[in-house]
């Protein structure tokens, strides 16, 4: 049986969001205000039946709104559960500023099954005329067309490939999404791609010391080490991106052992001894003929990687290349 | 990152400044403790300035480069603006310091600049005159004496002056030339901070970025613009710059002017520093020129009460602490457009601010009703001190029956759209010129125009005799400025 439709009122969640304001004004009114800070809707998709996922959802917002304030709507979709809503704010106080900064935020529970319905609700629940981004947190996005639904309300979506199982498969997903939504002006971004902004700000700046230059290297040979025992979507983005930067130049997939990702790039074409390869800890060794020195690599958290996402709600030409 | 390299990514790298030393000349000196050595922790901070480096402090008084860092740490911990201290960081930070006393007229302090680059290997190189403007001409050429300066394959050397740009056009041009014959122009970056500050820029970004405002913005339905630049302090131990620059040359000449250049330009077709600049520069040579005797009727002096009981005031100065002039540009854009521009010390709030009057609706249609208005004129406020942002006023229907109206605003404030910390002026400029981004700096032709344009009422104001003082602390300047605008019509934005 179909399970009942949504019991939650958007203009109650509406009216509630007010009155949170109105408090929040209340309790901060002698000590500087409240300033209501949104810059976009930030649509976050959970984990199907999963509360923790929720929860570090909501803790990766938190410190994501210091830097992209929004309103922040934090979707749960559980198998067979009812409809529930409740608002929250995140705030904080600059540095040295006497006013506190808000966003405010709403946590949604709903039936996994009724997606299409989620979608009609959350339509009133989106601020207008900013952009709506859609953070789809897991992999269900590639196993199963149930969050289909939510893309229409988007104009970027992103997406974490990094625990899915069939790389090809999901980067020919994510080509298509960005193929259909490319009339609406939709952006689609994969986490997995982000991460490697460390390894290919590297690769680039070797490119710039390299004696031979990039030129040279294109007429070359790239190996590309990776672990995990198959190559991963950062494998296979970084080895299209090398394909499309360097025309004819030809990549070759090199297994070895250790933990899933890129272990090391080596442009036989520029000196035998150039390469960026995994490091000490968060680091990068970049050997060239000349010198060879390390590159610290960005953060990895959740919260460095949607920075740099939220921070190009345009088209990203790179990446768009990537998927081709 | 060269655009030639097939893996640029512009969006997602971020500007790389290369291993570099930056000499200051004047370190000890405010700006360096309050602007110049808290920007560049904050740059390092924000692992947008390399590790490696090198900041080396020059000036008279002698000092260890563990005294020069135990200074320069206190001041960091002062003045660090809108973030928190991190010693770690700072333990990181101080070991690019270094300290080289010297007397700017002596050769034998740029022999131990030049041994100390050597020694730490740095080909890059970005001199920072902080000192008083009068060495400026000198430091050039003792640089240059020392086979310091050029820019050649092994890397880059740059000059970054800070104003005032010479004293009047004369000096000006006199200074360019002294410093042309050591620097090339491209590696000359004459700063003005106003030109980094992030509302400063997105003027730019308001203008040229949305397609709503450029087609109003023109003589067609502009009816003037207001500059204004307030300060509610006095001279704070300026005495001795101050009573020798006077408002027009402490704010007018540059800041403002190129503030007013920012707002009137016509569109670059790329947002390139030369090409961004040369509008900046159009833009300055296109304001007519007042006359002698115009000077009078469209320029107005001013001096707060008790300016001359200031230590290192002369008691009969004739310094102006506070400027107003109507200036209006020659093109088929702003044909006719007054542009207002005043500041001034002691007034009754700080406040840096472009307000834009556009005409009023060409017929009342609705009727005077008991307390409301019928008819007032459009105001767009561009705010870029305190609170940041953008205003529009407008005529809205009050709640109830009966039509009547009643001024609102629709505001944009920048901490309510980017919750995050915003760089400070220097932060983006340093950056700029460690990265040889010219865009928000002065070129000379620039320099030259603006001091073109406040020549004549310079000239005006040195060979009058004022009854000062004549406005009082507090309030917003002489009777004189309201008259002046009473005269075309127009009203002082006063709040």
């Amino acid at each position: 049986m179909k399970p009942a439709a949504p019991v939650i009122d958007p203009e109650k969640i509406l009216r509630d969001l007010r009155d949170l304001w109105a408090q929040l004004a209340k309790d901060q009114g002698s000590a500087g205000g409240v300033l209501r800070a949104c810059s976009m809707t930030l649509i976050a998709v959970a984990e199907h039946d999963d509360v923790a996922d929720a929860e570090l959802a909501r803790k990766t917002i938190g410190v994501l709104m210091h830097g992209h304030p929004s309103r922040a709507i934090v979707l749960t979709p559980r198998e067979g559960g009812d409809f529930s809503g409740r608002v929250f704010a995140e705030c904080w106080m600059p540095f040295g500023g006497q006013q506190q900064i808000c966003s405010e935020g709403i946590e949604i529970t709903a039936d996994a099954e009724q997606t299409d319905e989620v979608a009609r609700l959350l339509v009133p629940l989106i601020a207008p005329d900013l952009p709506v981004v859609l953070w789809c947190r897991g992999p269900r996005a590639f196993l199963d067309r149930s969050l289909d639904p939510l893309f229409p309300l988007a104009n970027k979506i992103i997406f974490n490939t990094r625990a899915v199982r069939h790389a090809s498969s999901a980067i020919e997903f994510l080509r298509r999404l960005r193929k259909e939504g490319s009339k609406d002006g939709r952006q689609v971004a994969d986490l997995a791609w982000t991460r490697l902004t460390g390894w290919r700000e590297a690769v680039a700046h070797l490119m710039d010391a390299c004696d031979e230059g990039w030129l040279a290297a294109a007429g070359g040979e790239v190996r590309l080490e990776y672990g995990g025992g198959r190559p991963g979507t950062r494998t296979l983005y970084f080895a299209r991106w090398i394909e499309r930067a360097l025309p004819g130049v030809n990549v070759t997939l090199i297994p070895v052992a250790g933990g899933p990702g890129v272990h090391s790039v080596v442009f036989a074409g520029c000196g035998a001894e150039t390469y960026v390869r995994l490091g000490e800890g968060s680091s990068l060794e970049v050997r060239t003929a000349e010198r060879s020195y390390s590159a610290v690599l960005p953060p990895d958290s959740e919260e460095s990687l949607m920075h740099e996402e939220l921070s190009i709600l345009g088209r990203d030409p790179v990446f768009d290349r990537v998927l081709g | 990152m060269p655009d030639s390299n097939p893996f640029a990514d512009p969006l997602r790298f971020e500007r790389q400044v290369p291993e570099c030393a930056i000499v200051i000349f004047g370190a000890n000196g405010d700006l360096t403790k309050r602007k110049l050595i808290p920007s560049l922790y904050r740059l390092a901070y924000e692992r947008r300035l390399p590790a490696t480096a090198s900041i080396i402090g020059t000036s008279r008084t002698s000092l260890s480069d563990d005294a020069f860092r135990g200074k320069m740490h206190d001041s960091v911990k002062e003045f660090l603006e809108d973030s928190p201290f991190d010693e770690d960081q700072w333990t990181g930070f101080a070991k690019g310091l270094h300290y080289i006393a010297g007397d700017l007229s002596d050769p034998k302090l740029y022999s131990a600049i030049k041994d100390k680059l050597t020694a730490l290997g740095r080909t890059n190189v970005l001199y920072y005159l902080s000192t008083q403007p009068s060495y400026y001409g000198e430091v050039v050429e003792r640089l240059g004496a020392a086979g310091l300066g050029q820019t050649t394959a092994q890397g880059w050397q740059r000059i970054v002056i800070e104003k005032p740009f010479g004293h009047d056009l004369a000096s000006a041009r006199e200074l360019n030339e002294r410093i042309h014959g050591v620097f090339a122009e491209a590696d000359v970056y004459r700063i003005d901070h106003y030109l980094g500050k992030e509302t400063v820029q997105n003027i730019l970004a308001f203008r040229f970025g949305n397609g709503i405002f450029e087609p109003l913005w023109n003589r067609r339905y502009v009816n003037h613009v207001q500059i204004t630049a307030a300060e509610s302090i006095g001279l704070e131990g300026r005495g001795a710059y101050y009573q020798e620059a006077g408002a027009v040359r402490d704010m007018i000449q540059n800041h403002l002017l190129q503030v007013m250049a920012t707002v009137a330009m016509e569109p670059s077709a790329v947002y390139e520093p030369n090409a961004v600049r040369d509008e900046r520069a159009k833009l300055l040579r296109s304001i007519r020129i007042l006359r002698p005797e115009e000077v009078p009727l469209y320029a107005v002096a001013g001096q707060y009460a008790g300016f001359r009981h200031e230590p290192g005031v002369d008691p009969a100065s004739q310094t102006p602490t506070y400027a107003a002039a109507s200036f209006y540009v020659d093109n088929w854009r702003w044909a006719g457009v007054p542009f207002y521009i005043r500041s001034g010390k002691k007034l009754p709030k700080r406040t840096t601010e472009i307000a834009i009057q556009y005409n009023t609706a060409p017929h009342a249609l609705f009727t005077p009703d008991a307390g409301g208005v019928t008819m007032r004129p459009n105001l767009l406020i561009l705010r870029i001190q305190p609170e940041e942002g953008i205003s529009l006023r407008f005529l809205s229907k009050q709640p109830g029956s009966g039509m009547r109206l009643r001024p609102v605003s629709m505001d944009f404030n920048y901490g309510s759209s980017f919750g995050e910390r915003s760089p400070t002026a220097y932060e983006t400029l340093l950056e700029d010129a460690l990265t040889g981004d010219a865009t928000l700096y002065t070129r000379q032709d620039m320099v030259e125009a603006s001091w073109q344009v406040v020549t004549p009422i310079l000239e005006d104001w040195a060979n009058r005799k004022f009854e000062y003082p004549n406005y009082d602390s507090g309030t917003w300047g002489p009777a004189a400025s309201d008259e002046m605008l009473a005269r075309q019509g127009h009203v002082w934005r006063n709040s």
